[in-house]
């Protein structure tokens, strides 16, 4: 671990248990298909065959007459919507595309697409039902990849879309680019003429899947006084209210959403497929209707994220790059939306460039709509630029890592936006990466390559708010609205726990629904432990301030003449007069009642992630198995709260990292059908394909934190394309520029097949 | 004044201009300001009353969905930027 200077932290920086942990290895713990309600009706959903067809007709009156069947819905029971942006914290989306997302409306736009829903006395009976509904489809050809739908004459999946620029041009013609920006700066033509070294090529990956195990799910119940109550697996239970206040028209009290235990989301959980529609099934059946996905609606229906294509131009001068030029083009799915300009403004983030020029189409495709992904768009356009990067290192004879350190960005450096970095650990992370014990092995054997790349995630802050309820025992209840999906719920509770001076042990936190506390943005963006921290140390200095004016009280003395510290309260002028935490909690009835601190943050100074990863690889160049020999990853989290759930995200998005490098992909059939749609064929890593993931936790205190806290959950995910590309480069002497690097393509590529 | 760094992709409403030195005591204000030298930069960076949700205001290197009443100082550094969501 490197570590700059930090305080003398109590709780912050060590190991304790999670507090839902019992309950989840259990079995006890309740996810969103565990709800068990009275006259619980049960739905399933009609999907579309067609990956691009217009629909002519939809006919569910024999479906609505059969034995079981409560309600049937289409889009037509969805009220129209205004062209508004929602803002879902996770990317901005209209809510006219989210309501034609969720049922389709003229048109189904993608194999999946969600037709019609039934609600039914058993889930048989549902299923049943969905064969006696009649949709006569007028099958239209279906664009698959960017490079078709960005032609002129490729089939338009929206007559009525034109492609938008920020300034608020529209193309003449109607397009698939649903929009195109571009950044430019200094003069990237004299730049390449001047250079040492120009590399120039183009990339391609996939669309992939999040790969979270529970698949979604929904269950509403609209009550009789015209209130809507909804459990759900979420990332953001007041991101579903707001969305649903908007589809339904709601307003947005008349909603309670109410998060369940979440079995994996990153980033896929955020937006809503099923709830509108158990919400419409409720109303009409008059019953609490749920609905659950299986994995094949859950690939078919729900937000992968996009694969592209990409085409860069970097040049190197003296050791420096002087030059980038890269466009992407990247899936949106059925609805604009890709992560396009996330990638864009990432990929050069940890370097210092100064003439540039970035083009980013966002486009859409008859595939489903993409959601987040762990740093969307980060990692495919991070396939590009680090990949380039190691190219001109090798053709400049500087070893790799060093070759970033000499180009790193640091505080000051500008990025394409023309936003200075703040405190960043770029520099600090690379010398970690190259002072590693892995980089300082050697690796030998035949067909045995190493590889590096590094990654920049912006980390997020938003609104975060909290309740802490002191207890008269000194324990506190924390109560809080960010869902749990990486150990927050201790990293909040370390965090209070620190800022009162007790142990960790005596808070007990609670995710609560929306009801019950403040608004709180989605658990996305790597924001929850650093900006609903924020919100938990809010909470525990209005805790310390409350006990201050109650211990002058009952001293009878000035709050100036109190300190808090360590968990107590001191005269600071009678030694004598002293009280634990504990023995003034006992006293609240006394001292003017419950104890209770809020914090209410919109936290604006996230402090960005970087990552710089080395692994080792063997080809088998018979086979095309790439296998990972040895993993390590250093990366700037800003102060470790909880260091083994910091090592855990970064593990974990390592190993996304690696079956989106190695293995997986969306893999279509010319009719748009997705022939993988399970996890026997999508190809997802497990234990025995990965070896031990080895983390070097750097630490550069994130000034716009009190404790230091930068978003540790995303970063990871985003140098392991570019490093494996890097390292079977340098085992096979081939350059991969298409992902998945699987062995069919390895043994294509070695032995001249395609 | 403060100085507003225009991204590459709204310099076309302000006739190619990267940077622009105005007077404003708000974010408000100072998008106003902009407008009166760049006709249109208002509404492509408002939306009924807001920062539009596609965009974030960036603060002195800060980037965030800021209110147009957030105070500018002087010397303050206003860049405009794309929203970017995480997962």
């Amino acid at each position: 671990m490197t570590t700059t200077e930090k305080p003398d932290y109590k709780v912050i920086g060590t190991r304790p248990i999670r507090p839902d942990g019992v309950e989840k290895v259990t079995g006890k713990a309740l996810y969103g298909a565990d709800i068990h309600l009275p006259d619980l009706a049960h739905g399933a959903v009609l999907r579309s065959p067609h990956a691009h067809a217009r629909i002519v007709s939809i006919d569910t009156s024999a479906a609505e007459a059969m034995p079981g069947v409560l309600a049937v819905v289409t889009h037509k029971d969805l009220p129209v919507v205004a062209d508004k942006v929602l803002d879902m914290g996770e990317g901005a989306s209209t809510a006219s595309d989210m309501s034609k997302n969720v049922l389709a409306a003229d048109k189904a736009l993608y194999r999946g697409h969600a037709i019609a829903g039934v609600a039914a006395t058993n889930v048989h009976d549902a299923l049943t039902a969905l064969e006696a509904i009649k949709v006569e489809y007028e099958v239209l050809s279906p664009v698959l990849n960017v490079q078709d739908a960005m032609r002129d004459d490729a089939p338009l999946l929206d007559e009525g879309r034109h492609t938008r620029t920020p300034s608020g041009e529209e193309s003449e013609n109607a397009s698939n680019v649903a929009a195109h920006n571009r950044f430019e700066g200094g003069d990237v033509e004299a730049a390449y003429a001047e250079a040492d070294v120009v590399v120039e090529r183009e990339f391609d990956t996939k669309m992939v899947h999040q790969g979270y195990i529970e698949p979604h799910n929904g269950t509403a119940n609209w009550n009789s006084d015209g209130t809507l109550t909804v459990w759900t697996s979420t990332q953001g239970a007041f991101a579903v209210r707001g969305a649903l206040a908007e589809l339904l028209q709601l307003p947005v009290s008349r909603i309670r959403v109410i998060p369940m235990e979440i079995g994996g989301g990153f980033g896929g959980k955020i937006g809503v497929y099923l709830e509108p529609v158990a919400a419409l099934l409720s109303r009409k059946s008059g019953r609490p209707v749920q609905l659950t996905m299986d994995r094949t609606d859950v690939f078919q229906a729900t937000g992968p994220t996009s694969g592209g294509h990409m085409k860069g131009k970097l040049a190197v001068k003296d050791g420096k790059i002087t030059a980038a030029e890269v466009s992407l083009a990247f899936e949106a799915g059925a609805f604009p939306g890709s992560p396009v300009m996330a990638g864009a403004m990432c990929m050069l983030s940890p370097y210092e460039v100064e003439n540039f020029k970035v083009d980013a189409y966002d486009v859409v495709v008859n595939k489903p709509k993409v959601a987040a992904y762990r740093a969307p768009g980060a990692p495919n356009a991070s396939f590009c630029v680090e990949q380039l990067i190691d190219e001109l290192a090798r053709e400049t004879g500087v070893d790799p890592l060093q070759f970033r350190l000499n180009n790193s960005a640091s505080e000051g450096s500008r990025m394409i936006t023309g936003v200075a970095h703040p405190r960043i650990g770029q520099e600090e992370t690379v010398q970690a990466a190259q002072a590693s014990d892995h980089y300082n092995s050697p690796i030998e054997g035949p067909n045995r390559g190493r590889g590096v790349a590094g990654g920049f995630w912006f980390n997020a802050g938003m609104q975060s708010s909290v309740v802490a309820s002191v207890n008269p025992d000194g324990t506190v209840n924390l109560i809080e609205g960010s869902t749990d999906i990486g150990g927050t719920r201790a990293s909040l509770a370390m965090q209070l726990a620190e800022t009162l001076g007790i142990e960790y042990d005596s808070v007990r936190p609670t995710v609560v629904d929306t009801d019950s506390v403040g608004h709180n943005d989605v658990t996305g963006g790597s924001r929850t432990a650093y900006a609903s921290g924020q919100a938990v140390y809010e909470a525990g200095l209005d805790i310390q301030q409350q006990m201050v004016a109650r211990a002058a009280q009952l001293w009878e003395c000035e709050a100036e003449d109190v300190e808090y510290a360590d968990g107590a309260l001191r005269h600071t002028s009678d030694s004598e007069k002293t009280m634990t935490f504990a023995e003034l909690a006992g006293k609240q009835m006394e001292t003017g009642g419950p104890l209770q601190g809020r914090g209410s943050v919109v936290a604006r100074s996230p402090g960005a992630a970087f990552g710089v990863h080395v692994v080792d690889v063997e080809v088998d160049p018979d086979t095309g198995k790439v296998d990972i020999l040895r993993y390590t990853i250093a990366q700037d989290v800003g102060t470790a709260v909880h260091p083994a759930y910091v090592e855990g995200q970064m593990q974990g998005g390592v190993v996304q990292g690696i079956g989106w490098a190695l293995n997986e992909e969306y893999y279509y059939g010319e009719d748009g059908r997705m022939e993988n749609a399970s996890f026997l064929d999508y190809r997802m890593p497990t234990s025995l394909d990965l070896p031990m993931i080895d983390t070097i936790i750097v630490e550069v205190p994130n000034p716009g934190h009190p404790f230091g806290v930068r978003g540790v959950g995303e970063v990871p995910i985003v140098p392991p394309l570019a490093a494996i590309a890097n390292a079977v480069h340098d085992a096979t002497g081939h350059r991969f520029t298409e992902l998945p690097i699987s062995p069919r393509r390895v043994v294509e590529e070695l032995h001249n097949l395609q | 004044m403060a100085t507003v760094l225009i991204p590459s992709p709204l310099r076309s409403l302000c006739a190619g201009a990267a940077t622009l030195e105005v007077a404003g005591a708000t974010l408000g204000e100072v998008l106003r300001a902009i407008d009166s030298r760049c006709p249109g930069f208002y509404e492509r960076a408002v939306d009924a009353g807001q920062v539009r949700p596609e965009l974030s205001i960036a603060l002195n290197g800060h980037a965030f969905r800021y209110g147009l009443t957030e105070p500018i100082a002087p010397n303050d550094e206003v860049t405009i930027v794309p929203a970017i969501g995480g997962g």
